[in-house]
């Protein structure tokens, strides 16, 4: 299980980490990459690549939901 | 009291329904679907026939949300015919609802291949969260696969034999797969992408026939060429006839969709449209268009529910629609409208890669992003100012795209 860790480097918001998962449980909120508008789509790429950090006011992803793209990522807090 | 009937209950439809009770709290809305369940998320499906996502996950609404607010749902109802001088939508079972303002949003049903045994068992369908289960069913027991349909839906296809462990060839009519879209470089990254699955792009292919065995069940296609292609699993994914044979005789303007101006009206008084359905006036481009993207069909039922609402034009209808093929190691990007243009620009970068870029009159149109998607807010960005940039693609086509290295705009 690989995860992408993601620290903010200012205190405007809570930063969060994207942690790839294997399978979904029933319950969790599930997003297909498509469905985010554009600014969040683009932290998340940049996020994944390791190029910016994923801060909470940034973004309309939720914590414990699971964004679905080459792989699932849960979204969580660092 | 307004009475909102909403005929279709995917994305646009249902978007439409929450946007209408927002703007209009006293109104009567009624929404009619066909389909046996409340709106699920048609973007997942697919990760459940790969047998990867199990159903919870795909349910976005339940019949509660309707009763919450205050929205009448009926499930399992065919509408066959709309008469539009008396407002009057007519059901399968013989009911009689009125209207004030009307909303298609019944999208499309997957074409049929026509050629022989194109209806055997295990020749699969792919649009609804049913077919989903039978593909996930099916598939799971399936070893031999066929694949016909080179384009955005086929591919799931491929993927879902890929997750499931079946064999597959492609069967493609031309020598690449979405070759209205890609290069050869460009698929080429698509195709690696597919064997690395163990599915097989087969070009100057397609398929002449299928055969069965006594039982009805597909157990080979054949190609135009003769060649024999064994399998017990079939998808086609050839497009969609949008389903608009219970307006006939309601006076819709259609063009292969039906035709609506970028506030989602049709040509008939108080009857709007929204979602796949739809040949709307894209404002970007500046001529009719049609798109099947998830986004899209949302923001068409929000835009057709304002609207309505607001008995004006009040909002009109601009966006810049995208949409993901998340299957492979590799992302995939196709934004705006990539089969369009009168000009174009790509670049490889890497085996896993490239980027394509389509202009019309100088502006960008669309394009396919393979690999690094990070460019496609400034992209959509520019098709959204509308900039004259053709003549700059160089800067387009860099890793980095930046867009301060651009000229200036020219005063209009």
């Amino acid at each position: 299980m690989a995860s992408s860790e993601l620290p903010s480097s200012e205190h405007a918001s809570r930063p969060l980490r994207l942690e790839c998962v294997e399978s979904i449980p029933a319950g969790t909120t599930t997003r297909h990459v498509d469905q985010l508008d554009t600014e969040t789509l683009d932290t998340f790429y940049a996020a994944l690549d390791g190029d910016r950090s994923l801060l909470e006011a940034d973004t309309d992803l939720e914590i414990g939901e699971v964004i679905v793209f080459t792989e699932y990522y849960r979204v969580d807090h660092v | 009291m307004t009475h909102y009937v909403i005929i279709g209950d995917g994305i646009s439809g249902s978007s439409a329904a929450e946007t209408l009770r927002e703007k209009d709290p006293e109104a009567k809305i009624t929404v009619i679907t066909d389909e046996g369940e409340p709106l699920y998320n048609r973007i997942l499906i697919k990760e459940h026939a790969k047998g990867k996502l199990p159903e919870a996950p795909i349910s976005i609404h339940d019949e509660g949300w309707y009763e919450e607010r205050d929205i009448d749902l009926s499930l399992n109802t065919h509408v066959t015919s709309v008469d539009t001088d008396a407002r009057i939508v007519h059901t399968h079972e013989g009911d009689e609802l009125e209207y004030d303002k009307l909303l298609v949003a019944t999208g499309g049903t997957p074409t049929q291949l026509p050629v022989d045994n194109s209806d055997a068992d295990g020749i699969h369908h792919f649009w609804t969260f049913q077919d989903a289960r039978a593909i996930r069913e099916h598939a799971d027991q399936a070893d031999k696969g066929v694949i016909v349909g080179a384009g955005l839906l086929g591919i799931d296809f491929a993927a879902v034999c890929g997750a499931q462990g079946i064999e597959a060839d492609y069967l493609m009519r031309g020598d690449r797969w979405w070759r209205y879209a890609l290069s050869a470089d460009g698929a080429e990254i698509m195709h690696e992408g597919m064997r690395d699955v163990g599915v097989e792009p087969v070009f100057d292919s397609g398929v002449d026939r299928f055969e069965t065995d006594d039982d009805g069940h597909v157990t080979a296609a054949v190609d135009p060429n003769g060649e024999r292609y064994d399998c017990d699993f079939a998808g086609v994914a050839i497009g969609l006839t949008f389903n608009t044979e219970y307006l006939q005789g309601a006076g819709l303007e259609e063009d292969n969709g039906i035709v609506v101006d970028e506030y989602m009206q049709t040509n008939v008084d108080d009857v709007y449209a929204a979602g796949d359905i739809t040949r709307f006036y894209d404002v970007l481009l500046g001529e009719q268009a049609q798109n099947g993207s998830w986004g899209s069909a949302k923001e068409q039922g929000r835009i057709a529910a304002v609207n309505m609402a607001a008995d004006e034009e009040a909002e009109a209808f601009e966006w810049v629609s995208s949409y993901s093929i998340t299957h492979f190691d590799f992302p995939f990007l196709s934004f705006g409208h990539p089969t369009l243009g009168d000009e174009h620009a790509e670049r490889k970068y890497s085996d896993t890669e490239w980027r394509r870029i389509a202009f019309k009159d100088g502006k960008i149109v669309g394009g396919v992003l393979i690999g690094d998607l990070s460019p496609q807010s400034k992209f959509k960005q520019l098709m959204r100012e509308q900039r004259e940039v053709a003549d700059q693609a160089e800067v387009l086509l860099e890793q980095e795209v930046d867009l301060d290295e651009l000229a200036a705009p020219q005063e209009q």
